[in-house]
């Protein structure tokens, strides 16, 4: 190769950039003048979309929508921007109406569609507007599906979002499914059919352990003290991950039938066990454990350390028993420990 | 001496082609995966962590130095921060100027006991401060110990699993750790650490710490870093993260598993690239335990800072940059070739010793001869024009094309008008900028071993207007 080959290489190389560089800055000055029509259009029918919400009788703005060159597009961001803003506008029956008269054949194509990115917020809108015409295409769509990536995750969620209990049926094919996912789907399905589910979850013929962590750890963070009992239950389990998580529902609940029960975890091997059961005894202030945080104050685990000094600050005389420990503690960390709480109470944002 | 330069003229002219096809050929790997998450709706796909419990909590570590101009706007910016649990630890490594006093005055900071776990040994702590209106927000007064110790000190103090490192110069966008976040959630552990994009905020609207309008600067220089960044973002760490060899994650912006950076030892004080050095070190922990975890660059989530608008700052800068890079891997260099690493030593140590560190000592042979060549006839002058195209192809049409692969994955740009200014510019790279970026970036090798680390000399204006 010669001197002017490399002249023809580089001048085509160059050719060919200013060519795509063209083509993208037409690209770009189209899509931001539709962008900005489309931005045009949703302010001009803000008003009209807010009256229907209101009174649905209020015809004029399926009017100027069908007079709208991007209607869809324009109703698409109207209820996203709706369902996220209002509490309880996903289960809105004019967002359903409103989604399932115009959106609902351009959602069926696009779920069919080889683009990735369009068919995970096809999935994420049909959830956000409850289309419920659409379940048979899912229902269709995860019978095929035989991987649990985020396409088919996404999918289970809009699933039981629909209070489809399939959704559960399907995680479970899946040895490896994620605690996470099972309760995305518990937090997702209408009372009544959440509450069957976890009643068959933590049934004990029930043999998916990753299902009945997740029941335990759900019923915690959604408080359903129904199920106290339950999960007081599961402190006896021989399997640790189930103590544990059965601890941390109960310290969620704030509230516990037997408190005695308490009592072993305090010298559980397992730091995990000893630290949730001193958070739990400062949560509930359960005096008769007050001994024993302020033996855990000296515990070699930093972080049971930690949830012991600041359960003595739960305490009505815990400032008191905190000072005392900050000067006689015989262990030093501990000293440092109940020295930082009794000077304030620290935490993160909650 | 002239069968010496031709012979070395066809040497810098085989390796600048090959660096071209090899930056070619990392793109087109990463590609596929931009153009797939391109269309997708980021606000839906990050929405329901923002609620969810199973989302980690995360410590944010802000290291600062002689930060008082941007110290507390960038607190501001990630107190605005979507995420459902955080704290915020800005760590004063033993500045000269008023950065505690403008944490101390701004939040209402009160001095605290603080019963710290020496995960780390750091340079002496002076005092723990929390404030009175977020008690979130907490600040580290140490004695100077360099960059490295300062995010020790955070990490030391820091109660969660996750934590997030962020210059104290820079804003974070509203999602960005949610979006660094949910590859980790996602992973269910399986990956450590994430990196976002950082990107100049020079030019652009800011206010009330936020990034209100995206814009590009005036300053010529400022420009074609813009240029630079899309280049090393966009065209490298792309594809090393996807085949997970990625050796950098930028110290103004990533994402780490606190257990893990405690396994490795966490910074390295020894060093002024403390950041890539602690990616080459978690990998390195990661190939001997026979770990499946992962390291992942993302580019959506974007960190804004501000770069250096003068010659001087951006010389000292690059200067640090490259003693960082000879560093880690001089430090490494057991990984070099070995294939107990698998792919990181068989790959990614010699692609970063090759392209990115002695890339600069090539350019500047093939400068030298392109300048011999024309006007002492040093060699051929059809080679030295030979060379001269190659140069340019290299510098100029390669970082073109990196503004043109951004305008087709992210275009984060608005304007077209701003497409237009950054393709000309990047066209002329190889005829000022390059040069001398090579010439500091020679001039950093030989600095590696003459000085003692520091932080960075840059002087700050602040970003936010």
């Amino acid at each position: 190769m010669n001197l002017s080959h490399f002249w023809i290489l580089i001048a085509s190389l160059f050719l060919g950039q200013l060519l795509l560089l063209l083509i993208l800055a037409w690209r770009k000055q189209r899509s931001n003048k539709r962008e900005a029509a489309i931005n045009g259009q949703y302010d001009a029918l803000t008003d009209s979309f807010s009256s229907y919400m209101m009174d649905p009788s209020d015809e004029r703005f399926i009017e100027e929508l069908k007079a709208s060159p991007y209607h869809l597009v324009v109703l698409e961001r109207l209820l996203n921007h709706y369902v996220s803003v209002t509490k309880g506008g996903a289960d809105s029956p004019a967002v359903s109406r409103l989604s399932e008269e115009f959106l609902s054949k351009r959602y069926m194509k696009l779920l069919k569609r080889g683009n990735w990115a369009m068919r995970m917020n096809t999935l994420y809108f049909i959830e956000d507007f409850r289309m419920e015409s659409l379940v048979p295409q899912l229902k269709e769509k995860l019978a095929k599906s035989s991987r649990l990536d985020q396409e088919t995750q996404q999918l289970i969620r809009t699933l039981a979002s629909l209070n489809e209990t399939v959704a559960i049926e399907a995680l479970a094919k899946y040895p490896d499914a994620p605690a996470r996912l099972y309760i995305d789907v518990f937090k997702r399905l209408d009372e009544l059919t959440k509450l069957d589910e976890l009643d068959a979850a933590l049934n004990e013929e029930n043999d998916n352990q990753t299902l009945k962590h997740s029941a335990v750890s759900y019923i915690g963070m959604a408080g359903m003290t129904l199920f106290l009992p339950r999960v007081e239950e599961e402190l006896q389990n021989p399997e640790m991950e189930m103590r544990i998580q059965a601890l941390k529902a109960i310290l969620h609940l704030q509230y516990m039938n037997s408190p005695s029960a308490l009592a072993p975890f305090f010298e559980s091997t397992a730091w995990p066990e000893r630290m949730f059961a001193a958070q739990i005894a400062g949560k509930l202030q359960l005096s008769r454990y007050k001994e024993m945080l302020s033996e855990l104050l000296g515990d070699p685990v930093w972080w049971v350390r930690y949830s012991s000094a600041e359960a003595l600050t739960q305490f009505s005389e815990g400032d008191i028993v905190l000072t005392h420990l900050a000067e006689s503690h015989p262990d030093r960390y501990a000293r440092d420990m109940a020295n930082q709480w009794k000077t304030s109470l620290l935490g993160s944002e909650q | 001496m002239q069968e010496v330069a031709l012979i070395l003229s066809y040497i810098v002219i085989a390796y600048m082609l090959f660096s071209s096809l090899s930056y070619l050929g990392l793109f087109a790997l990463a590609y596929g995966k931009v153009k797939k998450e391109n269309k997708l709706d980021k606000r839906e796909s990050t929405e329901d962590f923002l609620r969810n419990q199973s989302t980690y909590p995360v410590s944010i570590l802000v290291p600062a130095y002689n930060e008082e101009v941007g110290v507390v706007s960038t607190v501001r910016s990630l107190l605005a921060l979507e995420y459902p649990e955080k704290e915020i630890i800005v760590i004063d490594d033993g500045s000269k100027d008023s950065t505690s006093l403008r944490m101390i005055e701004e939040f209402k900071m009160k001095k605290i006991p603080f019963a710290v776990r020496t995960h780390i040994e750091t340079a002496e702590v002076e005092a723990i401060y929390q404030s009175s209106i977020f008690p979130y927000i907490r600040l580290i007064k140490k004695a100077n110990g360099g960059k490295a110790d300062a995010l020790n000190a955070g990490v030391n103090l820091s109660s969660f699993p996750y934590f997030c490192a962020i210059d104290g110069d820079s804003i974070l966008e509203n999602d960005g750790l949610l979006k660094c976040m949910k590859p980790i959630i996602e992973s269910d552990g399986q990956i450590i650490v994430t990196g976002g994009s950082v990107r100049i905020a020079n030019g652009s609207t800011i206010s009330r710490s936020k990034v209100e309008i995206v814009g590009l600067p005036k300053s010529p220089i400022v420009l074609m870093q813009i240029v630079e960044y899309f280049r090393a973002f966009l065209i490298g760490r792309l594809a090393l993260s996807h085949l997970n060899i990625l050796l950098i994650v930028s110290g103004a912006f990533g994402v780490f598993n606190k257990e893990r950076v405690i396994q490795a030892g966490g910074y390295n004080k020894n060093t002024v690239g403390e950041d890539m050095e602690l990616v080459v070190r978690l990998h390195r922990l990661l190939r001997e335990e026979k770990s499946k975890q992962r390291i992942e660059y993302i580019p959506d989530p974007v960190c804004w800072t501000e770069a250096p608008e003068s010659l001087e700052v951006l010389r000292s800068q690059r200067i640090r940059w490259q003693r960082g890079l000879l560093e880690t891997l001089w430090n490494h260099r057991k990984m070099m070739l070995n294939p107990k690493y698998g792919s990181i030593g068989l790959f990614s140590m010699p692609y970063f010793l090759f392209v990115e560190l002695l890339g600069a000592v090539f350019e500047f042979i093939g400068y030298f001869i392109i300048f011999g060549g024309f006007f002492f006839s040093l060699v051929d002058p059809q080679v030295a024009g030979v060379m001269f195209l190659v140069t340019v192809f290299y510098g100029s049409l390669i970082s073109a094309l990196a503004v043109l692969l951004e305008e087709l994955t992210l275009h984060k740009y608005p304007k077209v008008s701003h497409l237009m200014r950054l393709y000309f510019w990047a066209l002329t790279e190889a005829f000022w900028y390059r040069p001398l970026m090579v010439l500091w970036r020679v001039r950093g090798i030989i600095a590696t071993f003459q000085k003692k680390a520091h932080w960075g000399d840059m002087k700050r204006k602040g970003i936010s207007t």
